[in-house]
């Protein structure tokens, strides 16, 4: 009887908000909750992320918030571990009865899918666009984005033109990552005019990529594909130089980031990049950035990588379609209100659309180059 | 030819770090009978702070590396006095565990400390490629195997003929008798954990310059594992150049077989090590007595 | 109130337990774990879960390390494996969920034998950290065989039906893990007490002095590796149905240390050790962030993200103070309360 007076009195306690039918709304506040990973080297996205969310909750709170309430995010982290993403997709649901979702972490958030699903709960899950989270498409689930396998695609196809008849090396991580990158690739070869010489694939936290590189340039490689993340994409780049071999080379968003560049050094000129939000040096990126000196910390400035801008894109697109739903805030409101988004604009990315059935607003991309000197990418041609 | 010049030199440039670290485990090892989780850890903290130096006086690579020796022997003299002498006479096991509770909390520290970015160490020197013939290496990978050389030497020499050297053998051998000729055991163990501090530190550094510094940094303990094992645990110069064996090994084995084969050769090799010899290539038999 | 202790006979010397409230207390506990599904909201669930889960695969390594005194840092490969040779046949082939169950045990057990056969000779640190580059072999192997595994791209499981029972709902689920850890804590507890249980402790307390008694070594050892193997496979399976989704990732390396911080903060040796050493790590975590939350909000916003990191700084922390000043772990910390309850004032 004690151990049973006891449970019921702690959920009491962790429910205090009540359970409605809208959960996370009171009279004064609406509340969102986010997963991501802020402790660990994926940190480095995570807490980018964590500020483009904060930026767009920010913004409509200035505009009078939703509903006449103030917006609130409460963060988890996981990590980037899948056991942990579980559990905190689960405590901001059950614990802190939040409204919605603005991030189910990176690729490790398929495994939260279920829980998410069978909630009902508004998510957007915009960190890492990979296939798993929007195909088949849930009622519930939004993704803004793009997959690695287009973003592979076009990056080949654009190199394919520029150097025809070339030797090709690819070498990617071994994970999911890794996967995608290898499927968009193999689905550009299929396009024909492409001569491979050289496959490889690397353990995710190989440091030190000499035998690879130096089997790369054995083989002859003259477009060179860095499947890295970040690290090893600059390690593979670097390895180029020490050998002095001058592959044009590609690597992909996640390592598109401006200290990517600042540790390749002058090596880091001229590399192809491939994205779907706008460069540093877009008029739109500038004028977030200034934005973001008003309304977040300093520190939280200097995270800013494309990142916060996803974020901010996905973010903007739910708190848009729950200030339409207004004074009948509900679940299946927003969900619905998310479902008509068309043509929505955010200045930081491409015209974000869902529709029936669609689950994915696919996200044009654009190739960029490093420019070494300002630490910048340039979009090309 | 030039290939397989290349996938050796570029090894054995990797394989000195690994070798320095594995110095660091088989010194702690040989002083006191346990492995060190955080050696790896150590390194990372010695990189950062290095790094620290580096960014507040640019300019000054001798002081960069200065400091953060000086950084490295205090490091190792707190974590000796502050957690690792408490566990005296504790089974090693548990001894064990608090090494890796250890390293838990200083890959913590760095994020807390430092942050998730990676940072590249630039003190002016080292990432400048050399080339002999048709090989290129960058002059701090030229540094750090000759740094591993220089180590050994200074190592043989330390346990040949300085007085604690020779104490260190002693306790080595035999703790207790050690202990009833007068010798402090506690002393011993201060010593060897600075001077695996120290190694770790330089080994941090060398990576730092070569690769960059980052919360992976780490890993580079993890691979010095293997060496250890291949080298035995209590043999430091073994140790030593079973890193530079091992690197070359991994370089063949992603040049030659395939590039995912890597990562794993290290421990592939010491499996079939251990079958043969229970206890390494260089490492002292145990005999049990009944 | 019991005045003492007296063996008078050698069941009585074996026997489980031969005081009623152990019995009551237990059954009590048991039967509120049953009940907690119907109460819990779903994150307090799947603590709930997660220690049953944990304390499963606690008990595998318990039996390897605990009683036989074989150093793992291999646990996690253990776990990925059962959780694949779950996987693999149930949600690659269809197989009935009850074939997987069976699967995820006995896999893992045969490959320990190729594992435990070259570590016979090893003794100590070196067999640990063999047993690491197992670890790591494992999950590359797994990798490299994806026509069979998926490679990176992992499997998803759905939760399953055994015996026509459906445990697709959380509070279902649980019940499952509960069964299941009761059973494995029961079969344990039988083996430390059987012939094959002591000679582990003898082999654990003095191999050179067990094998002049007869004991083989070498199949005992052995022995151990498959029993621990066998468990923590199935404990495998169960977190890999808990993720609904098995993959390399979903296994770090840190679960073999989580695994051992588990045994010794519980009392190295003691079954009831697991249990306990298995609540406080797996809690910790949550413990540690309600005792930063009562400093308030202004101490939570100051440390903005960086709370995290004092989170496993804290987790490291305790492992380390309690080596250093309670070594025999909280089955120790029990007895003395035990004690001090029963002889207060007194002191023995």
């Amino acid at each position: 009887m004690v151990s049973r007076l006891a449970i019921i009195l702690a959920v009491g306690l962790f429910a205090a908000t009540a359970a409605k039918a809208d959960q996370g709304i009171t009279d004064t506040e609406i509340l969102l909750g986010e997963v991501e990973p802020l402790t660990g080297p994926p940190a480095l996205l995570g807490v980018a992320y964590n500020v483009g969310t904060k930026m767009a909750v920010a913004e409509a709170n200035a505009a009078g918030g939703v509903a006449g309430r103030k917006l609130r995010v409460i963060v988890e982290d996981d990590g980037y571990v899948a056991a942990r993403t579980i559990q905190s997709v689960k405590k901001l649901i059950d614990v802190d009865k939040v409204f919605a979702l603005t991030s189910l972490s990176g690729s490790n958030g398929v495994a939260a899918l279920p829980v998410v699903e069978k909630a009902g709960i508004p998510t957007m899950a915009s960190i890492a666009p990979i296939t798993p989270l929007y195909q088949p498409p849930r009622k519930n689930v939004f993704v803004v984005g793009q997959s690695y396998e287009e973003g592979m695609y076009q990056l080949v196809r654009y190199l394919a033109r520029k150097h025809p008849g070339a030797k090709w090396g690819i070498l990617t991580q071994n994970d999911d990552y890794g996967v995608a990158l290898r499927a968009g690739f193999s689905h550009a070869l299929k396009d024909g005019g492409i001569n491979v010489v050289f496959e490889g694939e690397y353990k995710k936290g190989q440091q030190d990529f000499s035998s690879d590189i130096l089997r790369a340039r054995q083989a002859g490689t003259e477009v060179f594909m860095a499947g890295g993340v970040l690290a090893e994409t600059v390690a593979m780049v670097r390895e180029f130089e020490k050998l002095n071999s001058k592959p044009a080379i590609g690597m992909f968003w996640p390592g598109r980031v401006p200290v990517t560049l600042k540790l390749m050094g002058p090596a880091g000129e001229g590399i192809y990049a491939v994205d779907y939000v706008e460069t540093d040096d877009s008029a739109a990126v500038k004028a977030f950035v200034e934005r973001a000196k008003a309304l977040v910390s300093e520190g939280e400035v200097k995270a800013i990588n494309r990142y916060s801008l996803a974020s901010y894109a996905s973010t903007k697109v739910l708190i848009e379609a729950m200030r339409r739903c207004a004074k009948t805030l509900t679940w299946a409101c927003t969900i619905a209100e998310l479902e008509k988004t068309k043509g929505f604009e955010t200045a930081v990315m491409g015209p974000i659309s869902f529709g029936p059935g669609v689950r994915f607003s696919s996200q044009a991309v654009r190739i960029m180059r490093g420019d070494a000197a300002s630490l910048t990418y340039k979009v090309t041609d | 030819m030039q290939y397989l010049v290349d996938l050796v030199v570029s090894g054995i440039a990797v394989g000195a770090i690994y070798g320095l670290v594995a110095m660091g485990f088989a010194l702690i090892y040989k002083a006191t009978g346990l492995v060190n989780f955080a050696q790896g850890e150590m390194a990372m903290v010695i990189a950062y702070i290095a790094w620290t130096i580096a960014g507040t006086v640019p300019g000054h690579p001798w002081l960069v590396v200065g400091g953060a020796l000086v950084a490295a022997l205090l490091l190792g003299l707190v974590i000796e006095r502050l957690i690792m002498r408490p566990m005296l006479g504790e089974p090693v096991f548990a001894t064990v565990m608090v090494t890796i509770a250890l390293a838990v909390i200083l890959r913590s520290l760095v994020l807390l400390v430092w942050d998730p970015y990676p940072h590249a160490l630039d003190i002016g020197v080292g990432r400048d490629v050399i080339h002999f013939g048709g090989t290129g290496v960058r002059s701090a990978q030229v540094a750090v195997m000759a740094t591993l050389l220089a180590t050994c030497a200074v190592m043989w020499a330390f346990f040949r003929f300085s007085r604690i050297g020779k104490a260190m053998r002693a306790v080595a051998a035999d703790e207790r008798t050690a202990q009833l000729m007068g010798i402090s055991a506690a002393r011993i163990h201060a010593v060897a954990w600075v001077g695996s501090s120290l190694i770790a530190g330089i080994a941090g550094i060398f990576f730092a310059l070569i690769y960059d510094v980052s919360p992976n940094l780490y890993h580079v303990g993890l691979k010095a594992f293997p060496a250890t094992i291949l080298g035995g645990l209590d043999s430091v110069l073994g140790s030593g150049l079973s890193g530079v064996v091992l690197g070359v090994a991994e370089n063949l084995a992603g040049g030659y077989l395939a590039p995912s084969l890597k990562e794993i050769t290290g421990f592939a090799v010491i499996i079939a090590v251990l079958m043969v010899r229970p206890f390494g290539l260089f490492g002292e038999r145990e005999i049990e007595r009944v | 109130m019991r005045s003492g202790h007296y063996k008078e006979s050698v069941p009585s010397l074996i026997v489980l337990s031969d005081s009623t409230a152990v019995w009551v207390w237990g059954g009590i506990l048991v039967l509120a774990m049953a009940m907690a599904p119907y109460f819990l909201n779903a994150y307090l669930l799947s603590f709930l879960v997660l220690i049953l889960i944990t304390g499963t695969g606690a008990l595998g390594l318990h039996v390897l390390t605990g009683c036989t005194g074989l150093i793992s840092l291999g646990h996690v490969g253990f776990l990925l494996l059962g959780a694949y040779a779950y996987a693999v046949p149930v949600a690659k082939f269809g197989a009935p969920p009850l074939i997987g169950f069976l699967s995820a045990g006995v896999v893992p057990a045969l490959v320990s034998i190729v594992v435990g056969v070259p570590s016979l000779r090893l003794k100590g640190l070196y067999l640990a950290i063999t047993t690491l580059a197992f670890a790591f072999i494992i999950s590359h192997v797994v990798l490299s065989m994806s026509w069979l595994t998926n490679g990176a791209r992992g499997l998803p499981v759905m939760r399953p039906e055994l015996l026509g029972i459906d445990f697709e709902s959380d509070a279902r689920f649980a019940h499952l893990c509960l069964v299941v850890a009761v059973a494995t804590l029961f079969a344990v507890l039988n083996i430390q007490r059987s012939r094959v249980g002591r000679a582990f402790v003898a082999v654990r307390d003095n191999d050179i002095a067990a094998r002049t008694m007869g004991i083989n070594l070498q199949a005992y050892k052995l022995r151990a590796f498959m029993t621990s193997a066998f468990i923590s496979g199935i404990a495998g399976a169960l977190f890999g149905i808990y993720l609904s989704f098995v993959s390399v990732e979903g296994f770090p390396f840190l679960m073999s240390i989580e695994a051992l911080a588990i045994l010794i903060v519980g009392g190295l040796g003691s079954t009831a050790g697991v249990v306990l050493g298995t609540v406080l790590i797996v809690l910790l975590p949550e413990v540690a962030r309600i005792a930063l939350g009562m400093l308030g909000p202004q101490a939570e916003m100051l440390f903005s993200t960086a709370a995290h990191e004092l989170r496993t700084v804290l987790y490291g922390l305790v492992i380390i103070l309690f080596l250093r000043f309670e070594p025999r772990g909280l089955v120790g910390v029990w007895r003395d309360v035990k004690r001090l309850w029963v002889n207060w004032p007194l002191r023995h």
